[in-house]
């Protein structure tokens, strides 16, 4: 009976023991793609602490974490822009983090000076256009997609988009709001097509031939090149990416970043797992996965990216972008993009 | 005054029931009151909406849902009427299988119907090149929101077909037959007896399909018409607006209460019995020529493929591509996490009804049935606002409570599953016990048995069909839900919906057919259930309470 009782009593402690030696990090993530996943499994695997994600719009993670206040299990905040970060930052919500790794891995202008978020992808919102209907001097600006030259030749998605918000606060910033909203309401007049759907319709329509040029992220033609089913990698074949503003500021780069929640109990760990996202493991995965950029420089891009060519990219420091996002829909509302 | 409201009808009627049900209403309605307390203040973003983007809101939703509820009305009433009182070849399995479309979420038949503006680029291209910029804008427009109107009539007008096919069969078969014996044909049977007759039906389901309409958030993302629900997240996400974008939800709101006071001032004092007096007679249905049912067979069959089989078919082509390319398998863990949720809230949700209803009937006083009203509301606002109103209040509770963690718990979800789905359960559980019980539990009283005892005898038993068909219908709604689901879920806890909606914002449209199939798969599985109920002749539910 006393076997049995102290049997019990050591699996039990075991149990205990084991449970909290691998309370998992969560992690409240705005980022959808596979590759994540694949991440967070091979730092489990290295480390041996457990990661548990939840994935939804940043906005609605934000409420989210308003509500549950201290009591949020949340250790890390993983969104796709450096604006949402800003805010959280200026919520109260995260962490100052002091990493040597952090710091010296991650170029100046993707980290907060504060040490409160971290950038660990770039991405490049680009033109995709079509050779055959576009010859390439046409290209050269933003500002010049604005021009009536394009008229009914462009193509974006809605506005409601993150990536079109960050790219028109970037405006903001070079132009001010006047100019911002003249190039947006200009940009929608030149459009095929209401905006809608999402990048990938847009480098579909202009292979289509319904419009010629379209505002997309690097990383979707990428998917759409590389995508098993050959239909695909069929109609992408004959685009091109062109990286506007090389003369001038550069091309618009935004971030994917993480942060760790001042309410964290477990920050050291939390820490690790912001390290392990810029270490040079994870780094080359992205290139290859997702075709962002690696946020620490001299990490080998891809074959497709290296085809694509070295750009440029506009210096604006990103957290400006924080309060530009609530004033780019405000823009994007009087200009009519939907 | 209130002393004696307090003594004569507070304290009179208080006791177990009444005051459970109180305290559930309250529970359920708290999260609510979080937000309409939100309505009255006016957001920093409101008059810059108004200046630029509302009245385009206000416009799309207007002709959508209209156009929604019209071409449901055209696919819903003549194939409803047909079933109900005509026989023809394939009428017993179509008289079920007219409600599939219910198994298909919008946002499922968005992913599917975006390809046929797609597929019509080279048409639009030539038209651009032959007519000009004009024609082809305004064709672009009509094609993409004319697909969309379809395809969402395609899968919410069984809505109103359940509810019409209710009302045509219990019709007083007698005005019906002394209309035909005084020489009027089918035709003028149909508009001048039967069609008036069903109007409560009519209103009850073309105002769910509108209500349904309201809400949806991923068709029309996907198909770029910003209605005001799209306003809404975009006030609350992208403006950071939240109190404007509650405005916005109240907005809507304020329009379904008038539209729906004005049919019912229209009415005015007409009373519409729609309780069948002569359900001994055998219900004969009369044979259509071959011509006409072929005719028949059309009218039915359109709205089925439209909603259903046109999606399955798709989907099914894109899952087998899915395996093939991507190796894609049936995500088990996904699936028992919906089924967990949908089947368990769809039981509290019914034992809830069943609970409030009860209470009503026991105590029908102001003080009862009132917050019991209120607490269908949620069904009116959209899944995202009422997650955030779930999440102030539970957060609220959270705070003060150190011993439990509300967000993020099962329990937060189906609680906010409660609160959106609660008119759902209520008002066929409320019809069913009027319907079928009628004085029976009264004698049961008088008799000298206890209310919980008269209700496990009596009322139960006797409505035992309708509970079952209340918690499928819930199930299916829960199985289908998205938005409220995505906010409210637990860390590491993803549905079926979530997944296919995650990959399908991320434009891996072939990945999401497994998860999108799996969930009509369900969905028709519980629309079994349902419907098993809604065939016999004398049907024992109606699924939306007739107001009369």
């Amino acid at each position: 009976m006393q076997i049995k009782q102290t049997l019990y009593l050591t699996f039990f402690f075991l149990w205990a023991v084991s449970t909290s030696a691998n309370e998992p990090l969560v992690v409240y993530s705005h980022r959808h793609y596979a590759a994540d996943e694949e991440l967070f499994a091979s730092f489990t695997e290295s480390t041996g602490i457990p990661v548990q994600v939840l994935k939804a719009g940043a906005n609605e993670l934000m409420e989210r974490l308003k509500a549950e206040g201290d009591r949020t299990r949340a250790d890390i905040l993983i969104t796709a822009d450096a604006g949402r970060l800003e805010e959280a930052k200026a919520a109260g919500f995260l962490a100052p983090i002091q990493s040597e790794i952090l710091e010296s891995r991650i170029p100046e202008p993707y980290r907060d000076a504060d040490s409160q978020w971290f950038g660990f992808t770039l991405r490049a919102r680009v033109l995709v256009y079509a050779p055959d209907r576009v010859p390439v001097e046409d290209l050269s600006t933003y500002e010049d997609l604005a021009d009536p030259k394009w008229r009914g030749r462009l193509l974006c998605r809605s506005s409601n988009n993150i990536y079109n918000q960050s790219l028109l606060a970037s405006l903001i910033a070079a132009h001010g709001e006047d100019a911002a909203l003249r190039w947006a309401r200009d940009v929608r007049r030149n459009m095929a097509r209401p905006p809608q759907g999402s990048d990938r319709d847009q480098i579909r329509a202009v292979a289509a031939g319904l419009g010629d040029v379209a505002i997309v992220n690097t990383y979707y033609l990428g998917l759409l090149l590389n995508s098993p089913d050959p239909k695909e990698r069929e109609l992408a074949g004959p685009l091109r990416i062109f990286f506007p503003n090389q003369e001038g500021r550069g091309t618009h780069v935004n971030i994917s970043g993480g942060a760790v929640l001042k309410s964290s109990t477990q920050k050291e760990n939390a820490t690790r797992l912001l390290e392990f996202l810029v270490s040079d493991r994870a780094q080359e995965v992205f290139p290859a996965a997702t075709f962002e950029y690696p946020v620490v420089e001299g990490i080998e891009w891809s074959d497709l990216q290296k085809s694509w060519g070295r750009f440029k990219a506009d210096d604006l420091n990103l957290t400006q972008l924080g309060g530009g996002g609530k004033k780019a829909v405000q823009l994007f509302n009087l200009a009519g993009w939907e | 005054m209130l002393n004696r409201w307090f003594t004569r009808t507070f304290l009179q009627e208080f006791d177990l029931w009444s005051g459970t049900a109180f305290l559930l209403c309250l529970l359920i309605l708290l999260p609510l009151s979080a937000l309409l307390l939100g309505l009255g203040q006016r957001g920093p973003m409101w008059e810059h909406l108004a200046d630029t983007v509302l009245s385009g809101y206000v416009l799309n939703t207007l002709w959508l849902t209209l156009s929604v509820a019209f071409l449901s009305v055209l696919m819903a009433v003549p194939s409803a009427w047909l079933l109900s009182h005509f026989d023809f070849p394939g009428r017993p399995l179509l008289e079920w299988a007219m409600v599939l479309p219910l198994a298909v979420p919008t946002y499922v038949a968005a992913f599917v119907y975006k390809q046929v503006p797609e597929a019509a680029i080279p048409f639009l291209i030539h038209l651009r090149s032959s007519h000009g910029v004009d024609t082809y804008l305004f064709a672009e427009a009509f094609l993409r929101k004319g697909v969309l109107a379809l395809f969402m009539a395609g899968v919410l007008y069984p809505y109103l077909y359940l509810s019409l096919r209710a009302a045509f069969m219990v019709q007083r078969r007698g005005m019906i037959e002394a209309a035909q014996v005084l020489g009027r044909g089918p035709a003028s049977v149909f508009f001048s007896i039967a069609l008036p007759l069903a109007r409560p039906a009519l209103i009850a389901g073309v105002s769910l399909i509108m209500m349904e309409v309201l809400n949806d958030y991923g068709a029309v993302y996907f198909m770029g018409v910003p209605t005001l629900t799209v306003g809404i997240f975009r006030t609350w996400t992208g403006l950071g607006d939240l109190a404007s974008a509650v405005r916005l939800a109240g907005l809507m709101l304020l329009g379904i209460l008038i539209v729906l006071g004005l049919e019912s001032r229209h009415r005015g004092r007409a009373r519409f019995n729609e309780t069948a007096d002569d359900t001994s007679t055998p219900f004969l249905r009369r044979p259509l020529s071959a011509r006409a049912s072929f005719g028949a067979l059309l009218v039915c069959l359109v709205p089925l493929t439209i909603g259903f089989i046109v999606p399955l078919a798709q989907l099914l082509h894109w899952a087998y591509l899915s395996t093939r390319h991507f190796g894609n398998t049936i995500p088990w863990q996904r699936m028992g996490h919906s089924l967990l949720l949908a089947l368990g809230a769809a039981c509290v949700l019914t034992l809830i009804s069943v609970i409030l209803i009860y209470a009503q009937r026991l105590h029908p006083v102001r003080w009862v049935r009132q917050p019991i009203r209120l607490a269908g509301m949620g069904y009116a606002i959209p899944g995202a606002v009422v997650a955030v109103g779930v999440m102030i209040f539970l957060g609220t509770i959270d705070q003060r409570f150190p011993y439990y963690t509300f967000i993020g718990s099962v329990y937060a979800i189906g609680f906010g599953y409660v609160v959106r789905f609660l008119a759902v359960g209520l008002h066929p559980v409320r019809a069913g016990m009027e319907r079928v019980c009628g004085s029976l539990d009264a004698a049961s009283r008088v008799l000298g048995h206890s209310p919980t005892n008269t209700l496990l005898r009596i009322n139960l038993p006797l409505i035992r069909g309708t509970l079952l068909s209340v918690t499928m219908l819930v199930f299916v709604d829960i199985l289908k839900e998205l938005p409220l689901t995505m906010i409210l879920r637990p860390v590491d806890f993803d549905t079926l919906a979530t997944l296919a909606f995650g990959l399908a914002n991320d434009s891996r449209i072939q990945e999401c057919a497994i998860p999108s199939l799996l969930i009509i798969l369900l969905a028709t599985l519980g629309l079994f259930g349902l419907n098993r109920l809604l065939l016999p002749a004398k049907p024992r539910i109606s699924l939306y309470e007739p107001r009369t």
